[in-house]
């Protein structure tokens, strides 16, 4: 095989039996689906049994890289990929930092794991190879404390972690995976599957060295890609002020959640945006690996009852979810509840969801009151002490809360429905949808639940950018179909690489494709990602359904349906069941499925999904 | 002994960890991708709050060349980098051990030393910084 960026292996992990296997990716399955979140959703469809449960030995849990993971083209991530114990379906949750990388650097284009450990355990991989260690004595630690306990263990601190906190040893369904340093697979429970497998950690210090087909035609591609960067405004603003600069800009646009979402402006948003935070928080910049963007603003709580920690920015869906959605505005408590949630390994967005559902639930006399803490919004040590019955599932509160808002609202009984705000299991993140029924539409149909990343309309709705050489209107709802279904193919096709969204605000899909078939000696055109995405929505939506996902779910919060938007530029605004009507079979139809969102076998054969033949790690 | 007439300045206040220098200095020395196998090192302190790259200075008073036994260590002519000839080099280990910054490496197979050559005067990593972190400054 001549010098390529792939590294030609995965590691089977068997947990149950610790049995290593390198395992050859067959070259039509890479060619068919590329990497990462490809990759990941062919796999997860062929050797996950039919309604394994998420959280049993059946399901598989896998770290995914792309062909441009480890390479210094500008922006690259990796993924984890499993079957979701929040939504019963297709995960694929992604991660900056160095972890990524050093599965390439370790010899491998992705590790999957199978089975369930008998006890906890460590995973350890060095230029020696693979071992399995016991993690007796890091089991109950936080996710960033155990990083150092195994660094202290193995005596170095040339290793990159992956590692889960007590929440993911306590398999709450939205819990975290921790990848070094501070970037989370944060989305859809990873960290439970992790937990449930009885995996701490997986730690690795690799020595193989990354190859490019092309070394200058690579540097050239290299250098374009930055300087497409470089000129893109929405890069330079996330250089300058990372995704806190996006607070003030939801707030204006009135997308912000406030007060569980009852809302979508705050007076809260000038205090957490990139203005509050650079005054209290700031101090200097960080990077994930290879990138020249630096969207990490890193500094410390020094001041205040909460001092002193060290905190990485505050995400914009964090600010948002744990400030304004709670009603909290100082940045240093919103920073100390996002350090609660890292350590403990809770998704910050799906516990956001969870504080504001009880608090508001609390004060509609739905919840039983908590010993020494008023359950209302804006109680910081509230909210603080929620985060702990939740990642330990303590009490009657935290075991309710712990099962998402879905589950715990069907618990509460009537009443509780129009307080849960989420799609098919996952909480809503932080862009209300009601002025922008594009993004609505996304939600409904993200792979994963309530999702921005699958597919961003907001960028187009609430700026009225331009989308095919039509300026986007918010409130239109002719042609968001459309606009949907490009966006979440071109996402899905670059999630091959891997790349971060960040990046690809800058860099064009003709670099990303001399990029990709620089390092790889592949010939694709700019477009070929178009069409590897729409393979992918129609591979997951295949396994989706296989597991029983029920097209009746793909709906809004009821929320977003029957009460109007009260403030800011779309007051008045909400998403009828007739709306919701119109963008779905306007969708369905764009795809090619069927009035009930099925795939048809034509649209199957059409985008080169094969369910007959299948990969197995035995062959 | 003169500095050399090219050296690189680290400025630990702009680095932001990103490890770019790092992968062009594997290239550069190995030809291929992997910032473990650099000839420049990174401290990742408190947090990543601070990131603190660290290169061969090419001292003024190079304790690695003094130490060498077989005279395998010397100032190239043109560059006034500090460098070390294979050839030469019996792989005793002294180098290594003497060097405070520890910037010496040692070939796992061949327990030969080697180092950072300043890319013959146009160093890889400085180029590959999107952050000005890393400067090559002139003597002169």
């Amino acid at each position: 095989m001549p010098d390529t960026s792939y590294m030609g292996q995965m590691l089977h992990i068997d947990l149950t039996r610790a049995k290593f296997a390198d395992i050859k990716i067959p070259s039509w399955l890479m060619k068919i689906y590329m990497g990462g979140k490809g990759i990941g959703a062919k796999l997860l469809l062929d050797l996950v049994p039919e309604n394994a449960h998420p959280l049993g030995p059946e399901n598989i849990l896998m770290f995914l890289t792309g062909p441009l993971t480890s390479t210094p083209a500008p922006a690259m991530r990796a993924c984890v990929v499993t079957k979701s114990p929040l939504t019963n379906s297709f995960l694929d949750s992604y991660f900056g930092g160095y972890f990524g990388p050093e599965i390439k650097y370790a010899g491998y284009d992705g590790l999957i794991f199978t089975g369930c450990s008998p006890d906890p355990v460590y995973l350890y991989i060095d230029h020696k190879g693979p071992s399995l260690k016991s993690a007796e004595n890091v089991w109950g630690q936080g996710a960033m404390e155990s990083n150092q306990s195994i660094k202290a263990r193995l005596k170095t601190n040339d290793v990159r972690i992956a590692s889960i906190g007590p929440a993911g040893e306590n398999k709450v369904p939205f819990a975290l995976i921790c990848c070094e340093t501070n970037r989370q697979a944060g989305r859809g429970g990873a960290g439970a599957v992790m937990g449930s497998k009885n995996l701490k950690a997986i730690a690795i210090n690799g020595n193989s060295l990354v190859q490019i087909f092309d070394k200058k035609m690579f540097k050239n591609a290299v250098s374009a890609a930055n300087k497409e960067i470089k000129a893109s405004l929405e890069c330079q603003g996330l250089m300058a002020a990372g995704t806190a600069g996006s607070v003030e800009f939801a707030n204006e646009a009135g997308l912000i959640p406030v007060r569980n979402f009852s809302d979508g402006t705050s007076s809260l948003a000038a205090k957490l945006g990139d203005k509050g935070q650079s005054q209290k928080l700031w101090l200097s910049r960080s990077a994930c690996f290879g990138c020249p963007i630096a969207c990490s603003q890193m500094g410390a709580v020094r001041t205040g009852k909460h001092a002193s920690f060290v905190t990485d920015i505050v995400e914009y869906e964090t600010a948002a979810m744990l400030g304004t959605n709670l009603q909290i505005g100082d940045p240093r408590s919103v920073a100390y509840l996002n350090r609660l949630c890292d350590e403990l390994g809770i998704d910050t967005i799906s516990t956001g969801a969870c504080i504001s559902f009880a608090f508001e639930a609390a004060e509609k006399g739905l919840l039983p009151e908590l010993p020494n803490h008023e359950l209302k919004f804006g109680n910081v040590q509230a909210a603080a002490r929620l985060i702990e019955l939740i990642a330990y599932q303590q009490d009657e509160l935290g075991k309710l809360l712990s099962l998402g808002v879905k589950k715990a609202s069907e618990r509460l009984g009537p009443g509780a429905e129009n307080m849960a705000i989420h799609v098919k299991g996952m909480e809503m993140p932080a862009w209300g949808p009601r002025g922008t029924p594009g993004m609505g539409l996304a939600y409904m149909t993200a792979d994963r639940g309530a999702c921005h990343q699958r597919g961003f309309p907001v960028a187009y709705e609430a700026t009225g950018m331009e989308w095919k050489g039509k300026p986007v209107k918010a409130l239109e709802l002719e042609g968001k179909a459309e606009l949907v279904y490009s966006l979440q193919n071109y996402l899905a096709g670059t999630d091959c690489l891997v790349k971060c969204d960040f990046g690809s605000m800058g860099i064009t899909p003709e670099t990303y494709a001399l990029l990709f078939n620089a390092a790889t000696g592949q010939n694709i055109e700019a477009s070929y990602f178009d069409q590897l995405g729409e393979r992918i929505w129609n591979t997951t939506r295949a396994f989706n359904l296989r597991e029983g996902m029920d097209t009746a779910d793909e709906i809004l919060p009821r929320r977003f349906i029957e009460e109007p938007l009260p403030s800011g530029p779309y007051k008045g605004h909400r998403i009828t069941e007739k709306d919701m009507k119109y963008l779905l079979r306007d969708y369905y139809r764009t795809r090619g499925w069927d009035s009930e969102g099925k795939p048809t076998e034509e649209i199957l054969n059409k985008t080169g999904v094969e369910l007959n033949r299948k990969f197995s790690l035995e062959s | 002994m003169l500095r050399p007439q090219k050296f690189i300045r680290t400025h630990f206040d702009l680095c932001t960890g990103c490890s770019l220098c790092k992968t062009a200095c594997s290239m550069h020395m190995f030809g291929g991708y992997n910032p473990n196998r650099s000839m420049i090192r990174i401290r990742h302190l408190w947090e990543n709050l601070a990131h603190i790259p660290i290169v061969c200075e090419h001292c003024k008073n190079p304790m690695c060349l003094k130490v060498c036994p077989t005279k395998a260590i010397s100032r190239h002519e043109k560059t006034g980098a500090v460098i070390i000839d294979q050839e030469k080099c019996v792989a005793c280990g002294l180098c290594q051990k003497y060097c405070p910054l520890e910037m010496i490496y040692v070939n796992p197979e061949t327990h030969k030393a080697f180092k950072c050559d300043l890319c013959q005067g146009d160093p890889e990593c400085v180029q590959a910084c999107p952050f000005n972190a890393l400067e090559l400054l002139n003597q002169e």
